[in-house]
């Protein structure tokens, strides 16, 4: 699903917060990257966050 | 003059027929004593009983209907599902709805404007593209279209205001330029942008710009004749105007040469003189150029005073307003074009021999009077991007067209400012936060009114995040997705330092090794914030 720039914010710092934390990670990462930002980018870059975004009609987004 | 506004504001503010109006400023009335008069002083001054009741209805209703104008706008959520928020315009000619095919069946799930369609498609044509081209027309149009589309939520109104004031930091604030013609001065710059956002009834320089119909805008003669009726004259252009104090008469002496020029006959002028109120003008004859004798019909000298000013300033020919005119070739338009100062759009539309279609004006409230508000949105945006461009500016035409959506929103033209939109904001805080802060918190206080926190500036002032950009996104667990996730996470790695359980210890000293507990390889702590 195409997210806007604000949605993926959202969905990353939220998840990075999460990782921060405790919560485990849900994907492998390399043994350098603690960092819980760049783990949840990394996730979102996988499609590993379970997150979704709910829209009404005022929200218009890109057509994918 | 005070009893043409009266007139004016009759008409206007509380609704009164043309002809009573005139009869209530004929009898004297201003609008203060006309809604302060009883029935008696209404019947006095020749108004039948039925006729008196409806004028003071008419006074006590005009009060509240302006009250009621004057509400404020409340926030309004739409829930509404996407589909049905989609306006769909249909039409029935075949061979548009064969050319929308043509393209349509390459856009599979995306979407384009109707306009760009049938533009790709009458181009593809014209250049007899393939049917693959056409598809791949439609393929780069779309990746453009959805590239240049604005996020849901950005905050387009902050982004739009700063795009238009930058520029405007860099535009001068010299008002004068003569705009291509020499004698007609337009607002320029930094003071016209100041009188389109603050939608002013009338602009310090208001302007027309009149094309002559195809056939006759090569005839220089035809041009001055239309010009000649449009142009404003006034009595005491044409004719000299004198008092005689003795017998209490006024003498009008027309002068032939700047009639002609003009193209007023004299009949005309007698015509004219005459309409003029408590006068009668008859033809004195004698002598070459015939003159006009008037003649007070309540000779006194106040009447005299007043009927001179009144006879100089009558207008002759034209239409009100237009104090000047300028006719010019241009090259390009391969004809004669009037421009104007003053501007009375109505008028002029009526005038034969020119092109309804393309008159111009800059006085936006004339536009949205005569053409709708939706001409006027595009007048606000047409003069505002001039403006700009005029000054060697740019400005994406997005940020324009949000300002003049939300001045013409409601359908009249709103200023920009505390009496316009802004004032008219559902919060208090934010109105606070704007302009003239304690009467606003007072007045909120007295009633007891609640501020329901939607907008930017009262987020803010509270500390909560803003319901714009990420502060808009809704968040929520897709649980099914976690599930499947969770069958594949890894093994978590712990990283809470590990007590090693301490060997026992001998009595007679060190254990193998030494008396200390071990401890696990410590981790580094935790760096990067």
């Amino acid at each position: 699903m195409e997210y806007t720039r604000f949605e993926k914010a959202r969905i990353v710092g939220a998840r990075a917060l999460q990782l921060s934390m405790g919560a485990p990670p849900l994907i492998e990462t390399p043994a350098d990257v603690r960092n819980p930002v760049r783990v949840s980018m990394l996730e979102y870059e996988a499609g590993a966050i379970p997150l979704t975004v709910k829209r009404t009609a005022s929200h218009q987004v890109k057509a994918s | 003059m005070a009893s043409a506004q009266t007139l004016n504001s009759l008409v206007k503010t509380y609704a009164f027929d043309k002809s009573t109006a005139e009869r209530l400023v004929e009898a004297g009335f201003t609008v203060t004593s006309a809604k302060s008069a009883d029935k008696k002083a209404l019947m006095a001054a020749g108004f039948a009983g039925n006729e008196t009741e409806e004028i003071l209805l008419k006074f006590s209703k005009g009060k509240r209907d302006a009250a009621a104008r004057r509400g404020t706008r409340k926030v309004v959520v739409d829930d509404r599902d996407f589909e049905s928020t989609m306006v769909k315009v249909e039409t029935r000619d075949p061979d548009l709805l064969k050319k929308d095919a043509l393209l349509g069946k390459h856009l599979g799930e995306g979407m384009l404007p109707q306009r760009i369609v049938r533009k790709l498609v009458d181009g593809g044509l014209a250049r007899g593209f393939s049917d693959a081209q056409l598809k791949l027309a439609a393929d780069l149009a779309l990746e453009e279209y959805n590239h240049a589309k604005v996020d849901a939520t950005e905050a387009a109104g902050i982004v739009g205001a700063q795009s238009i004031g930058e520029p405007g930091t860099q535009m001068t604030m010299r008002t004068f330029h003569f705009a291509g013609v020499a004698e007609i001065n337009v607002t320029l710059g930094l003071p016209r942008l100041i009188e389109i956002v603050d939608a002013r009834r009338t602009p310090s320089t208001p302007t027309m710009r009149i094309f002559l119909k195809e056939k006759v805008k090569g005839d220089r003669a035809v041009a001055t004749k239309i010009a000649n009726q449009i142009e404003m004259t006034l009595l005491k252009d044409i004719a000299a105007v004198d008092a005689d104090l003795g017998s209490l008469e006024i003498k009008v002496v027309p002068e032939m040469e700047r009639m002609a020029e003009k193209d007023i006959s004299f009949e005309d002028v007698l015509a004219a003189v005459n309409s003029v109120r408590r006068i009668t003008a008859t033809e004195e004859k004698g002598g070459k150029n015939p003159k006009i004798l008037v003649k007070l019909t309540e000779p006194n000298f106040k009447n005299l005073q007043k009927a001179v000013e009144d006879l100089k300033k009558m207008k002759v020919k034209g239409i009100d307003g237009i104090t000047r005119l300028v006719i010019r070739r241009d090259d390009d338009e391969k004809g004669y074009i009037l421009f104007t100062e003053g501007s009375s759009l109505k008028e002029i539309l009526e005038i034969p021999g020119i092109d309804h279609s393309r008159v111009l004006t800059n006085d936006i409230v004339q536009i949205q009077e005569c053409l709708g508000i939706e001409a006027a949105r595009q007048a606000v945006m047409d003069e505002a991007y001039a403006t700009l461009q005029g000054q060697g500016l740019t400005v994406d035409r997005r940020h324009l067209m949000l300002v003049a959506d939300v001045m013409t929103a409601d359908g009249e033209v709103k200023a920009i400012g505390r009496q316009g939109v802004s004032g008219q904001k559902s919060s208090i805080l934010a109105r606070a936060a704007f302009e003239i802060t304690v009467d606003h918190l007072l007045q909120a206080g007295m009633i007891g009114e609640t501020d329901p926190l939607q907008g930017v500036a009262e987020n803010i002032i509270v500390g909560q995040p803003v319901n714009l950009g990420t502060g808009a996104v809704r968040l929520a667990m897709d649980t099914v997705k976690l599930a499947k996730l969770v069958k594949t996470m890894p093994t978590p790695v712990s990283t809470v330092p590990v007590v090693v359980e301490a060997p026992a210890m001998s009595y007679e000293g060190t254990a193998a090794g030494s008396a200390e507990p071990e401890f696990a390889e410590e981790p580094e702590p935790k760096e990067e914030a």
